[in-house]
């Protein structure tokens, strides 16, 4: 395992803002933490790669103790933190060049790794900019070509599309993907749930600092809400209400509609008895994480 | 699996107990070199130019009405006396402004050291090369100052070399001041209040313009417990030591030290939660 994370907590005051968080990823392996804003993803990013102290717990990565061993540690991992933290004072190829003297990579080596950095996030056309005359989507993949200079094992991703438009989301996202066919271990922290189930291999969903649910996006989907979901409007909660108990689902308002998970058994009988109900809308599509999401933590992503 | 317990203080974590390597720390030193070689031209006309327009102005204005100064019991040139606490004055200011201004911008704004401690350097070798380098640039100035005294005569080069311990023992206390403000500020212009409380009365009384004894007496204690009045006196000596140069140099060491350890223990809370 390239990273294990032993019963994480974190306090601030009496406060517990990360509570026994346990998890291990693999190389080649990319793990989602997803939760709404508040939920303790950060903060547990942050206790891995060592700019949090637990108050509890262990983190080893790659056999390394972060705590004790950091500078071992820290030397096979690369970050990109949820703020940009570019170096304003350099152009962006000097941002590698010079970010890179950190890791012990100098000279030549640093110049070349730098170069073939930048191809590699298709940013050799900017080499000479400023940092402050590129654009978001572009310091985005600066930062994440920063975090791979010294070609780490394992990369912290958190938050990293965060007010990307979708054209600069989607190339952020073929960069993770050539990342992990590259072997490397990625944590990322997402609020999107289409990143998440875009992404990640395996996820864990996150409230209050604690994990409430595990495993690949379609067992999450699939175990905790089914296949499908029927979204209505129009009808009554207490005309809908009796339905879930006739049919033995799940199903909430959510915004103008009402969400019902489709059951195993009788989901066309579910439908027809909507439908001759003449509901102002009836829809029929696949179940997706932000259901899980709703389903377990009685709030949309968006809602925190 | 065993689980680690570590307690939450501000100085517990790998960051504060990991040792500091030569290399971590002329890292550090060198990312903000390469930033100032990249801009010198600019970046040295301050240390070059200020203690130049203070020589001129003293030198042909002041001089003529000031003549000679009573200083240590021996009446010394007036100018004599002004060009080693010019060089104090470089040291202040250089080392100061470095170390609050822009190690604060680097901190809170840029977040240069957040993005540094991600990689293999430790906060101690960060904070070591901020502080180094808040020192070089005390030293930049001071050795700018005595370069232009040697040529207008008023020291040896000797002088300037032998001073060179001193200058950096001075830059140390300044550049850890200014470090110590970095980590006590929550915003920009509150650097502003040490300025005009702590540094300016402190550029101003210390003895670097005038022998502080012509200063009322409560007045020349407070000046006199200052560190930038010890740097003045210890500067002078090639126009004699005060009897208790030894004390001065203690007092000054103990300023280095409690300001290095203070700043250390403001910022480290700012970076690791």
């Amino acid at each position: 395992m390239v990273l294990e994370a032993d019963d994480l907590w974190k306090t601030y005051g009496d406060r517990p803002v990360v509570q026994g968080v346990s998890f291990s990823l693999a190389a080649g392996e990319v793990l989602g933490f997803l939760g709404a804003n508040g939920a303790g993803k950060t903060t547990t990013v942050g206790m891995l790669y060592g700019a949090v102290i637990p108050s509890r717990g262990r983190v080893m990565v790659d056999g390394f103790n972060v705590q004790t061993q950091g500078r071992r540690a820290r030397q096979i991992m690369g970050v990109v933190t949820q703020e940009d933290n570019l170096d304003p004072d350099f152009s962006v190829f000097d941002n590698l060049r010079y970010f890179a003297s950190f890791y012990g990579i100098t000279g030549r080596a640093a110049q070349n790794r730098a170069s073939e950095l930048l191809a590699q996030v298709g940013l050799e056309d900017y080499h000479k900019h400023r940092v402050d005359q590129l654009s978001g989507g572009l310091k985005r993949r600066l930062v994440l070509a920063r975090a791979l200079i010294n070609q780490p094992r394992l990369v912290f991703l958190d938050e990293p599309t965060t007010g990307l438009d979708p054209d600069a989301r989607q190339d952020f996202w073929r960069l993770v993907t050539e990342l992990k066919q590259a072997g490397c271990g990625v944590l990322l922290t997402t609020h999107y749930m289409d990143e998440a189930q875009r992404l990640c291999d395996r996820l864990l969903l996150l409230q209050n600092g604690q994990v409430i649910n595990s495993g690949t996006p379609l067992d999450l989907i699939h175990s905790t809400i089914g296949v499908e979901v029927i979204e209505v409007d129009g009808l009554k909660e207490d005309q809908l209400q009796p339905l879930l108990t006739q049919f033995q689902t799940w199903g909430r308002p959510v915004g103008v509609h009402y969400l019902i998970a489709v059951p195993p058994q009788g989901g066309d009988e579910l439908w027809d008895y909507l439908s001759h109900r003449h509901p102002v809308g009836l829809s029929r599509r696949r179940a997706n994480l932000e259901d899980v999401f709703l389903r377990l933590t009685g709030h949309t992503l968006d809602e925190n | 699996m065993k689980t680690d317990l570590a307690v939450s203080t501000p100085t517990s974590g790998n960051h504060a107990q990991a040792p500091i390597t030569p290399w971590g720390v002329y890292a550090a030193w060198r990312r903000n070199a390469r930033v100032y070689q990249a801009t010198w031209l600019v970046n040295s006309l301050p240390p070059l130019s200020e203690p130049l327009i203070y020589l001129v102005a003293f030198g042909y204005g002041l001089t003529p009405l000031v003549g000679d100064v009573m200083y240590n019991g021996a009446s010394v040139d007036y100018l004599r006396f002004l060009a080693p606490g010019m060089m104090a004055i470089g040291v202040l200011f250089q080392s100061y402004s470095e170390g609050a201004y822009a190690s604060y911008l680097r901190l809170d704004y840029q977040k240069t050291w957040h993005a540094i401690l991600t990689t293999p350097l430790t906060f101690s070798e960060v904070f070591t090369g901020e502080l180094l380098w808040a020192a070089t640039k005390g030293m930049i100035a001071a050795l700018a100052t005595g370069i232009l005294a040697v040529f207008w005569g008023l020291m040896s080069v000797g002088t300037v070399v032998l001073s060179i311990p001193l200058l950096l023992l001075g830059s140390v206390t300044f550049g850890a001041a200014g470090l110590l403000t970095a980590g006590l500020v929550r915003t920009i212009d509150q650097i502003n209040v040490p300025l005009f409380l702590l540094i300016v009365p402190m550029f101003t009384l210390c003895g670097t313009y005038f022998p502080r004894d012509t200063l009322p007496s409560p007045l020349f204690e407070v000046a006199s417990a200052l560190p930038l009045a010890a740097l003045a006196d210890l500067l002078r000596w090639p126009l004699g030591l005060p009897d208790h140069w030894p004390w001065a140099l203690l007092w000054l060491l103990g300023w280095a030290i409690a300001s290095t350890l203070l700043a250390w223990r403001t910022i480290y809370p700012r970076l690791f939660r």
